[in-house]
């Protein structure tokens, strides 16, 4: 039993972390441009088979195959799919920016919200045209050797998504605090016609925070797809997961997001261990529950409109 | 009437349409046309959710198979007549509307529409994944068709009742959106700080519209799920949620015909690319994010400028009689404020503050920038809650109150920053400052019964009334908006009045008027004061405080320094250092208080 429950909650800490990532990825296009990027969903999926047909490249096989069978992709082979799998999420990213969210960004109405959907739809349906809806069985960087840990068998993919996750967070965590550019963006954060005027260039800290935005969407897919199979449909869940965790964290505190992001994935485990199908409705539960009691999350500052 | 004359086209096309679907024989056609009752109902609803209220609602497919499941575990596990069926299965629908819409009590904008496509979700995967119940994918088998006679309805019936049911939620909700709910729905989608501080229920009026869309939406799914006589969860799947979006996004959000033209033109593009779904998701992404860019109102508001009509003309004055009574006469306390004080972190924008105001009097309160007065405005409309003290209005407390039970209480307001509803006209501006003294109901408004209509009508007239007091009848319909920035003051002023407020509060109503404005507007002040409705007015032009007010109050730093008649207040040396600072030789020479306009 003890080690059952261990064993849930690795594996949600592990799930978590890519939650968290997204969640992260959310809290920075909130806080720089007020607009969140609806489709965050697809581009997981799309990380994930970026990354995957990244692979197929170098191994050989058509893009356009659904089963690695036997080969297995090196560590080199890993490394440059994951390079392709960032650099093409960070691209759909800047694409995003430019022709989904720039045009309605700051117009009353929330145009933005339906352009970005539209746009994870065509992803989408531009991937489903291409590897049909069945899901991928993706080979991890570091094996499918389980190892032992404290009487419990964990998959090394776990560790090193967890790993990879909390390792980015630290990073982020430096960036903003204490460097100039996390200083920059934090000015566009809390008034961009300000941030401007002191001579920041605004429009491309926009930029950018939609491409590291959709480059850690990306870094989730990637991660995910090993332990999960890579799906089109798996990143729907994902990125409302990933937001359930901002939103629980509170979406202006980048902090609070990563936080929410863990523990909504250790929820999520424990709960499957339980009854599968009342998971996602238990997230659901939690998200209402802090939203009634701390609407800005609970590490989020208050909101105060000036009348 | 115009309204029969609506009803009788609608009949007219409806019957048209029955006419012409009786000479189809083929089976796919029929089907195509039954599509498209279906999703006209769910963009009909959906319409007064996202056109009108201005919410996103991203999870519409969990409504449709609430409906759909509704129908399909209640005629298949009990022996339930088909149609009581579909009845209850509108009603479980309306629950879930509910539950939608509970969020939105303390989320707005993005995250609510985040919590509804989470909603979608959470069906979707529990209809998919909860196999005992709902079968998921094998899906629930012989849910009872709908029956005419003791027979199962033909595949032309079942066209028949879906445009009959069209028609009929067409005419409903063309009532319910053209009078007092209309206005207020499209009121909390301009400013919902004003449409409270007007009376609208904000909260109660969004609840309504998630109900409407999640009934429509689930009669949708329940009519599907008795038709085919099947149902599973490949049905419901985020991209319905998208379609439905889409119907009324594309045909035209906020108009009355806008669902009409996206139903039928999108459903008929959908059955024209079945074969192809990624073409099909394609192009509804594509729409998406394009759509909007091309025509912000949708395919109908491509085409509104050829047909809109000419702006009525002028209203003719049949208000000879204008500047009725407004409030109540009598003398005593109006207002009493005792020992408010708030606390935002350590800004103490009052400390303290105590002041008494009559009936029939002009009150002012003056004081330096940052001495608090817009915020004691605030807390005296339940906008901000006091750290401490009581506010009480004719005897009731008001502090804790909702903005909207203050303003029926008689308390009516303008703001610094005008907040009037820009694109709505002047005219519907004013009459939504008398919604809270409407007193006809959803029922009512939605079957259009004559009390509902005599209501209108005379929330209409008083609004005409009002308008030849502030003196713009002649501007009565053109959108708010577009108004000079003097005016739209007068407009807000207008708006309030309609409230039928005993207490009136002006919060800089002098700003941004020229001299010869000002003076139009002391003497405006001065006419609204003999209608039985007391002021108290926050102004920087020290002119109009002292030539129209009875009694001043000043405030510097949330501290109440002085109070009085005006005179008084000029010459006390309190007032005057708060103003001008003191300086210490001069601090005896008698400052010109009126040349301060800050």
């Amino acid at each position: 039993m003890v080690e059952a429950l261990l064993q849930a909650i690795l594996s949600g800490l592990a799930v978590g972390g890519a939650y968290a990532l997204v969640a992260l990825g959310f809290s920075i296009t909130f806080t720089t441009t007020k607009t969140l990027n609806f489709s965050h969903g697809e581009f997981v999926s799309a990380g994930a088979f970026i990354g995957m047909s990244a692979l197929f490249l170098v191994l050989g096989l058509p893009v356009t195959s659904t089963t690695f069978g036997q080969a297995l992709p090196g560590a080199g082979a890993q490394l440059l799919a994951l390079a392709a799998a960032l650099g093409v999420m960070g691209l759909l990213g800047w694409l995003l920016y430019v022709i989904g969210v720039r045009p309605f960004a700051g117009r009353p109405g929330m145009a933005w919200v339906m352009s970005t959907l539209g746009f994870g739809v065509i992803l989408q349906s531009i991937g489903l045209a291409i590897w049909g809806p069945k899901p991928v069985v993706v080979p991890g960087p570091v094996g499918d050797t389980v190892i032992r840990l404290l009487g419990v068998g964990v998959r090394p993919q776990e560790l090193l998504t967890l790993g990879v996750a909390v390792v980015i967070m630290i990073g982020f965590d430096f960036v903003m605090n204490r460097t100039m550019v996390g200083k920059a963006m934090r000015a566009v954060a809390a008034n961009g016609n300000v941030a401007s005027l002191m001579g920041i260039n605004t429009n491309a800290v926009m930029i950018g925070a939609f491409v590291i935005s959709s480059a850690l969407a990306g870094l989730s897919g990637f991660l995910l797809a090993p332990i999960a199979q890579a799906s089109l449909f798996m990143g729907l869940t994902v990125g409302l997961k990933g937001f359930s965790g901002a939103m629980i964290g509170g979406l202006s505190n980048p902090r609070g997001c990563v936080i929410g992001g863990f523990v909504l994935g250790v929820l999520e485990s424990l709960v499957n261990l339980w009854q599968a199908q009342w998971r996602e409705v238990a997230v659901f539960a939690l998200v209402i529950l802090v939203l009634a009691f701390r609407p800005t999350g609970l590490f989020g500052k208050k909101l105060v409109e000036k009348v | 009437m115009k309204r029969s004359q609506h009803l009788l086209s609608v009949v007219l096309v409806a019957a048209a349409l029955v006419g012409i679907t009786s000479l189809f024989g083929n089976d796919y056609y029929l089907r195509i046309v039954f599509m498209m009752c279906v999703y006209y109902l769910c963009a009909a609803g959906m319409n007064v959710l996202v056109g009108y209220a201005g919410q996103k609602s991203l999870g519409q497919a969990g409504l449709f198979a609430a409906g759909a499941y509704s129908v399909a575990l209640l005629t298949t596990r009990t022996e339930m007549n088909p149609w009581l069926a579909l009845v209850i299965a509108a009603g479980i629908s309306a629950a879930c509307g509910v539950l939608i819409a509970l969020p939105s009590l303390r989320v707005k904008g993005p995250y609510l529409a985040m919590v509804t496509l989470a909603f979608g979700i959470v069906v979707e995967k529990l209809v998919g994944e909860w196999t005992d119940v709902f079968g998921g994918a094998q899906g629930i088998y012989g849910i009872k068709a709908l029956t005419w006679n003791g027979q199962p309805l033909t595949s032309q019936q079942w066209v028949w009742l879906g445009i009959g049911l069209c028609a009929l939620t067409h005419l409903l909700l063309r009532n319910l959106i053209q009078g007092r709910f209309g206005r207020a729905l499209l009121s909390l989608q301009a400013d919902e700080i004003a449409s409270s501080s007007v009376g609208v229920r904000v909260y109660r009026a969004k609840v309504i519209a998630f109900v409407v869309a999640a009934v429509t939406c689930g009669i949708a799914g329940a009519l599907v799920a008795q038709q085919n006589q099947y149902i599973n969860s490949d049905f419901i799947t985020f991209h319905l949620s998208i379609f439905i979006l889409l119907l009324v996004l594309f045909g035209g959000a906020g108009s009355q015909y806008g669902p009409l033209v996206g139903t039928v033109i999108l459903t008929a593009v959908d059955a024209a690319l079945a074969r192809w779904p990624s073409a099909q998701h394609f192009l509804y992404g594509f729409l998406l994010l394009f759509a909007l860019y091309v025509m912000p109102g949708g395919v109908t508001g491509l085409f509104s400028k050829w047909f809109r009509r000419s702006t009525d003309a002028p209203e003719a004055s049949n208000a000879a009689a204008a500047p009725t009574r407004i409030g109540p006469e009598g003398k005593g306390e109006l207002l009493v404020v005792q020992g408010v004080t708030k606390n935002f972190g350590g800004v103490k924008p009052a400390q303290n503050v105590s002041f008494r105001l009559q009936r029939g009097h002009i009150h002012a309160l003056i004081g330096p920038n940052g001495a608090g007065k817009s915020t004691m405005i605030n807390m005296l409309t339940g906008l901000i809650d006091p750290t401490e003290g009581s506010i009480q209005f004719l005897g009731q407390e008001v502090s804790g109150q909702p903005v909207h039970s203050i303003c029926c209480m008689g308390m009516g307001r303008t703001f610094q920053n005008l907040r009037l509803f820009a694109e709505l006209s002047v005219l519907d501006n004013v009459m939504l400052g008398r919604h809270s003294r409407m007193t006809n109901g959803f029922f009512a408004s939605l079957f259009a019964l004559p009390g509902a209509k005599k209501q209108e009508a005379a929330t209409r007239e008083r609004a005409l009334q009002l308008l030849d007091l502030v003196g713009l009848l002649h501007l009565a319909h053109h959108p708010a908006g577009s108004l000079p920035y003097g005016l739209q003051r007068r407009v807000e002023l207008a708006r309030a009045l309609a409230t039928e407020p005993q207490l009136l509060l002006l919060d800089e109503p002098a700003a941004g008027l020229n001299p010869q404005e000002t003076a139009e507007l002391g003497q405006l002040l001065l006419r609204i004061g003999k209608c039985g409705v007391s002021i108290l007015m926050v102004e920087h032009h020290m002119d109009l405080v002292m030539s129209i007010s009875d009694h001043v109050i000043v405030l510097d730093y949330g501290i109440k320094i002085a109070e009085g008649k005006p005179a008084e207040v000029q010459a006390n040396p309190r007032v005057v250092e708060a103003y001008l600072g003191v300086d210490e030789e001069e601090a005896h020479v008698k400052p010109e208080l009126e040349s301060q306009p800050c």
